[in-house]
């Protein structure tokens, strides 16, 4: 074969139905290797995401049309064919994944935790765009996860509003929830919610107003010799600001000030950051912590508009943000008294409730924060030209008015409003959520005024116009929706650009092969299930995620390498495996190798699921069939020539006796989904193999 | 299967690199890692020398370690909870050269001894919780380097743990690390399955980077894959075969997709190593060659358990006789800890290390006692642990482990902190995030005291002025801030300034260890330190003055360069 032929070979051809504007589509495929090997004729190509077919035309004059060449097979990201002694033109045809396809994966591997087989089978027929919206108003969705496990009526007898003081003893009443409930509860609804933007939602916001729960817990020591009534007011407190948060989304015109407040009044957050200690009084030095914080984390973004000096003018103003104990029905009214004196253990035997309190004693006085700072240009206009907290245009300077007493509480609420409404906050909170839901290549500080913004800049503008534009400002369904109904996010550039976090990937994991098999959807119907409790521990091992208990401020990240390593990806095997071998066998309770259970009481059944979508004997019997059902639930969108190498393997797992070495026939097994059967557990390793392969790790 | 741990199977993008465009990275960006040992450069990783790293999360107080006692605003008027008082009876102004070391025999409290320790340099000492690290310092096997920074010092945690582990201060952008480079260059990554390897929640920035996976366990006991289907005797090599023939399934390019492939490969082909090792709370035997702190018994290297936690077990149960604080976090780090230290002994790794949180002391800090002692404990046992364990169970050791690859002369340990804090004490009775801090290097191939006619171990916390320290002509004495009168005397506490400035790059001292103990040449240094490409304006070889645009305008810091730390 002469280079001149050769060098035509590459000239591939690519239908995609159509490009996306300003997003730069994915490469076309092209034929980068010919080999021949005796009598066969070997093509390769590049892989082109969601591929659906790839078909070799071929000719053997270019005046001449091509036609499809069926002398050969295409296998994965290649062609095999006869070397025949004609000279031939080669060309490569792709068709593409159906967009729609595509768009509905994304959508439930971003608004959602991932896909569940009956959500699939919704969007087939319906367009994803109507499951957007429904998630966008989560008060217009019947929830109805409560029936799906009892344990969260259970759960959720434990909890008490923070009106209703805390339990001074274990028990079964309101008011005894312990950080293990509130983790299994949170769980459970991210498994089962129909509200799942909700509950990724809550996620976020609660890993973007970062807390920890120990610290919390450690704190009360000073007033309760007891480990679990510590436990429970610490609790309480993680479990009220994340009550607020929710509430809040559940209002159509929520706002990002309504969130940073719930934050900022938040006792476990004034105990996190160390404000409840810190005092302004007296020109002492006020604790730094918090005021730094919330700039460089919570609201503006790390070097986005402030400076040391602000941070150490602001801390003055948040000095007197305090916690206390008071009766149950001032718990929201800071400018309480402390319901007695609460030295050593005194509260100890006292119903009551912890709240903020604001103790003008501790105040410091502040002036002014960012004096003399004004929008930088790279905003442009809007954000340049208009005013903020005085009547200069882009700037943002806030001076506090001489407040005396108790009215110098509104010093610090003057400045959750001012944040709130800075292009650097819109700038660094659309970031995070373009992070959240898009891929995790975004990064605050992009020049707005520059000609050609990349598509990531131009979407964050969006959003950022989207939170300027609404009145009132920062209402967090218009930036959503800008990012749902943007390119970026509907192209091939957001779909399976992310890693699962340990939260995402375990329960998508779950969510992936459940249904409800008699579908009544009730506790115990669930082909795959778990109590909550039982994820704890694997995330903990899977980088150590522990839900409400982060150490630092920054939260947990969104990015794969803060969580992807050989010794995380270890324990993400091991659980899957864990989680696929079927309860009370070695290896999900109690361990096959090293310490611990893995899956404990996650379980799973994938012959159950299988069985409700293969009814037929002879196709449960046969091994093609029986893959390609798991493929479509764990890899949808992806197009079925890219998962043809996967499908070959899963085809061979099943028709491969258990020692891996000898062939046994898959169709000769008989179908069953009791454990320790042979088809049984033929299915849970090809499942496990499926899932424990890299791109489950994707999303 | 060959080991190639480096990316030749995808066409990837340095993403990272890209994104810090710029950076004069140019070089190593073009380089294909695999091809990397072509460039045969130095001796990294066939010297036998190994690199041994602890990041102390949080911004270790170091003004709360290395105590300049002798300072004229070494007061409690500004510390007065965080302050660790003088001893009455020690003439800290004399210089024996040697530390002090309050021992406690017999029921005497480990931590007994509660003023600040002598470190006879005539001004330094050190946190009375560090007290283990007088024999390390005596054997001359420890510097303590005071006032080590950065220019345009960042005080928040991230930006600034961001720059200590990319080597590339005020560049946020890029997520790849020094030592990762530091691998790259040795060539290792495409030659051999296991490099570098951290323990603990992931993999560190220090040793990330997009060309090669280099190795992060978070738990060495439960490194090992189950089988599905669930046959003991060979469930596991089904699944595991499975999963390794299906890894070469070639898939379009996406963000994360090559990283993950990476990181797979690893896991799959490091599996088999990490299995020979007893990591096992049973396998941790290795204990003191001596009677530890004037007792009756060696104490345990490790501490990983109560039981094993000083002389604890020796004394009736006596929580008083703990090296450590006795909790989870202690616990679980020393547990790490050993298991890097045992990766260095036993498998052809360079680097490895752990980290320990807890160093973000805002509120409650504690003085002789509390939270920032019960840190400084950790530190103190950590160094002198590490010292005893190469010592006598490594390569050259008095009782070496079978197949023992490591003497302590061959491991150079570094403590790294993004920050030191304030010198000021807030109203929490804590200190807030400010700049210059402390960094600890251990090792048998360190120059401390008595070492080629050193005279101290202290770096940047001595005597200065006309009182300086004028025997000591290899640490150069540099004048810090204004004191509460207004002349520069070397207090290192500003009063109106709360931040401790630098005088030496924290870059000085990797980049010392990388080439003349690890065996890069200046070239490859020059490559993994950018900045030491640019001598004329960040003076991090030879030291100078540090102005625009290195500093921000009008700021000028003289800096000492290269520490003179190793033999």
């Amino acid at each position: 074969m002469s280079a001149r032929r050769f060098s035509l070979l590459a000239a591939a051809l690519l239908c995609v139905s159509s490009a996306q504007s300003q997003v730069v589509p994915p490469a076309a495929p092209s034929i980068t290797n010919l080999t021949l090997n005796g009598s066969q004729r070997v093509l390769r190509w590049t892989p082109f995401p969601g591929a659906q077919s790839f078909k070799i035309f071929s000719t053997t004059d270019l005046r001449q049309s091509f036609t499809e060449d069926t002398s050969g097979a295409v296998s994965g990201f290649s062609w095999t064919g006869t070397n025949s002694s004609t000279a031939r033109f080669f060309r490569l045809d792709t068709t593409p994944l159906d967009t729609n396809v595509l768009v509905t994966a994304t959508v439930l591997n971003r608004l959602a935790y991932g896909p569940t087989p009956a959500l699939l089978d919704r969007f087939k027929t319906n367009s994803i765009d109507l499951y957007i919206a429904e998630q966008l108003a989560p008060e217009t969705v019947t929830e109805t996860v409560q029936n799906q496990h009892t344990n969260i009526a259970f759960y959720e007898s434990r909890f008490a509003p923070p009106t209703t003081p805390v339990s001074l003893t274990s028990g079964t009443t309101a008011g005894v929830a312990t950080i293990d409930i509130l983790r299994s509860w949170f769980t459970l609804r991210a498994v089962g919610a129909d509200r799942q933007l909700l509950e990724v939602l809550s996620q976020f916001l609660d890993n973007h107003f970062v807390t920890q729960y120990t610290k919390a817990q450690t704190y009360f020591q000073i007033y309760y010799g007891d480990f679990n009534m510590q436990n429970r007011v610490a609790t309480e407190l993680e479990y009220r600001e994340l009550t607020r948060w929710r509430n809040a989304l559940m209002s159509p015109a929520a706002k990002f000030k309504d969130l940073l407040t719930i934050s900022c009044e938040s006792p476990t957050m004034i105990i996190y950051l160390d404000t409840v200690s810190s005092r302004g009084d007296g020109g002492r030095t006020p604790n730094e912590n918090f005021s730094r914080e919330i700039m460089e984390l919570f609201s503006m973004g790390v070097d986005n508009g402030y400076d040391q000096t602000d941070i150490t003018d602001m801390s003055h103003a948040w000095a007197g943000w305090t916690v206390d104990f008071v009766a149950p029905t001032d718990v929201f009214n800071p400018l309480a008294t402390r319901l007695l004196a609460t030295g050593g253990n005194t509260v100890s035997n006292v119903p009551g409730s912890w709240a903020f309190i604001f103790r003008t004693n501790y105040h410091g006085t502040s002036r002014s924060i960012f004096t003399n700072k004004f929008v930088p240009a790279r905003f442009g206009a809007p954000w340049t030209t208009r005013t903020y907290a005085n009547a200069t245009p882009g700037s943002y300077q806030l001076t506090f008015p001489a407040r005396t007493g108790t009215n110098a509480i509104q010093d610090s609420y003057d400045i959750i409003a001012h944040l709130a409404d800075l292009p650097f906050t819109q700038e660094y909170m659309s970031v995070k959520l373009c992070r959240l839901l898009v891929h995790e290549d975004f990064a605050h500080g992009y020049d707005f005024t520059a000609p050609q913004l990349t598509p990531e800049a131009d979407l964050v503008r969006q959003c950022m116009m989207a939170w300027e534009t609404n009145m009132p400002r920062g209402q967090i369904r218009k930036v959503l929706d800008v990012i749902f109904k943007s390119d970026l996010f509907r192209s091939h550039t957001a779909a399976f650009a992310k890693v699962k976090t340990p939260l995402e990937y375990t329960v998508s994991a779950i969510r992936a092969l459940r249904v409800s098999t008699n579908g009544t959807g009730l506790h115990g119907s669930w082909s795959s299930d778990t109590d909550g409790t039982s994820l704890a521990t694997p995330l903990q091992r899977m980088g150590g995620m522990v839900l409400f208990d982060r150490a630092e401020p920054d939260g947990y990240p969104e990015s794969g390498a803060g969580w992807i390593s050989a010794g995380t990806l270890a324990e993400r095997v091991r659980w899957t495996q864990s989680l696929l071998i079927a309860s009370g066998q070695t290896g999900h309770n109690g361990s096959q190798s090293g310490t611990g259970n893995d899956a404990s009481n996650s379980a799973t059944s994938p012959v159950r699921l299988m069985f409700a979508r293969l009814p037929l004997l002879a196709d449960q019997q046969h091994a093609a069939k029986v893959a390609d059902v798991f493929l479509g639930l764990l890899f949808p969108g992806e197009g079925a020539a890219n998962l043809n190498l996967y499908r070959t393997a899963a085809i061979n797992f099943l028709n491969t006796s258990d020692d891996g070495l000898s062939a046994s026939s898959f169709s000769a097994l008989t179908p069953s989904a009791t454990a320790a059967n042979a088809y049984d557990t033929r299915v849970r390793g090809m499942v496990a193999m499926l899932m424990t392969m890299q791109r489950f790790q994707e999303q | 299967m060959p080991y190639i741990n480096t990316l030749t199977r995808r066409d990837f993008i340095h993403r990272s690199l890209l994104g810090g465009a710029g950076l004069g990275l140019a070089a190593l960006a073009n380089v294909p890692p695999f091809a990397a040992r072509a460039l045969a450069e130095g001796s990294i990783g066939l010297n036998g020398k190994k690199l041994l790293f602890v990041f102390l999360r949080g911004g270790n107080d170091g003004l709360g370690s290395l105590l300049p006692v002798q300072d004229s605003a070494y007061s409690s008027a500004i510390r007065t909870n965080t302050l660790i008082a003088k001893d009455g009876a020690t003439d800290y102004s004399a210089t024996p050269g040697i530390a002090d070391f309050p021992t406690s025999p017999g029921g005497t409290a480990t931590f007994n001894y509660a003023n600040a320790i002598r470190l006879g340099n005539g001004f330094a000492a050190l946190h009375p919780s560090l007290k283990f690290l007088a024999p390390v310092y005596n054997a001359g096997d420890l510097a303590l380097i005071h006032r080590v920074g950065y220019p345009k010092q960042s005080r928040s945690h991230f930006d600034s743990q961001n720059y200590w582990e990319n080597g590339l201060p005020n560049n946020n952008v890029s997520k790849e690390g020094i030592l990762y480079r530091t691998i790259i260059e040795s060539g290792l990554a495409s030659t051999s399955p296991l490099s570098a390897v951290s323990v603990q929640s992931a993999l560190p920035v220090l040793l990330r980077g997009s060309g090669a996976a280099l190795t992060n366990l978070t738990d060495p006991l439960r490194y090992d894959l189950l089988g599905v289907p669930n046959i003991i005797s060979s469930g596991d090599i089904k699944a595991t075969n499975a999963l390794l023939n299906a890894q070469s399934t070639p898939f379009p390019d996406k963000k994360s997709r090559a990283f993950l492939s990476l990181q797979y490969d690893g896991l799959l082909k490091t599996l088999s190593i990490f299995s020979s090792i007893n990591f096992t709370e049973t396998g941790n035997t290795y204990v003191d060659d001596v009677n530890t702190d004037g007792g009756s018994n060696p104490y345990y290297l490790f501490p990983t358990s109560q039981a094993k936690n000083g002389g604890y077990a020796f004394n009736g149960n006596s929580t008083a006789k703990y090296v450590v604080d006795q909790s989870s976090s202690s616990t679980s780090f020393f547990a790490g800890l050993k298991a890097a230290s045992l990766i260095l002994n036993h498998t052809d790794a360079v680097i490895a290390g752990t980290e320990m949180g807890g160093f973000d002391t805002h509120d409650n800090q504690g003085g002789a006692t509390g939270a920032h002692a019960n840190l400084q404990q950790r530190i103190g046992w950590a160094l002198y642990g590490l010292r005893k364990y190469f010592q006598i169970y490594g390569r050259l050791g008095s009782a070496p482990a079978s197949g023992a690859k490591c003497a302590w002369s061959d491991v150079v340990v570094v403590l790294l902190t993004e920050f030191g804090r304030t010198t000021i004490e807030n109203t929490s009775r804590g200190t807030d995030h400010a700049e210059a801090g402390v960094m600890f290097v251990a090792g048998g191939g360190v120059k401390g005291v008595g070492k080629n006619g050193r005279v101290t171990g202290v770096v940047g916390c001595h005597p200065g002025g006309t009182g300086a320290h004028l025997s000591d002509t290899n640490v150069p004495w540099i004048s810090g801030p204004a004191n509460q009168a207004g002349s520069v005397d070397g207090s290192m506490f500003g009063i109106s300034d709360r931040y401790l400035k630098r005088s030496v790059d924290y870059r000085s001292v990797l980049g010392r260890v990388i080439r003349d103990h690890l065996g890069a040449t200046q070239n490859q240094l020059n490559r993994i330190i950018p900045g030491y490409a640019n001598e004329a304006q960040e003076h991090l070889l030879t030291g100078g003055t540090v102005t625009t645009p290195i500093e921000s305008s009008g700021v000028n810091t003289p800096i000492i360069g290269e520490p003179d730390i190793l033999v």
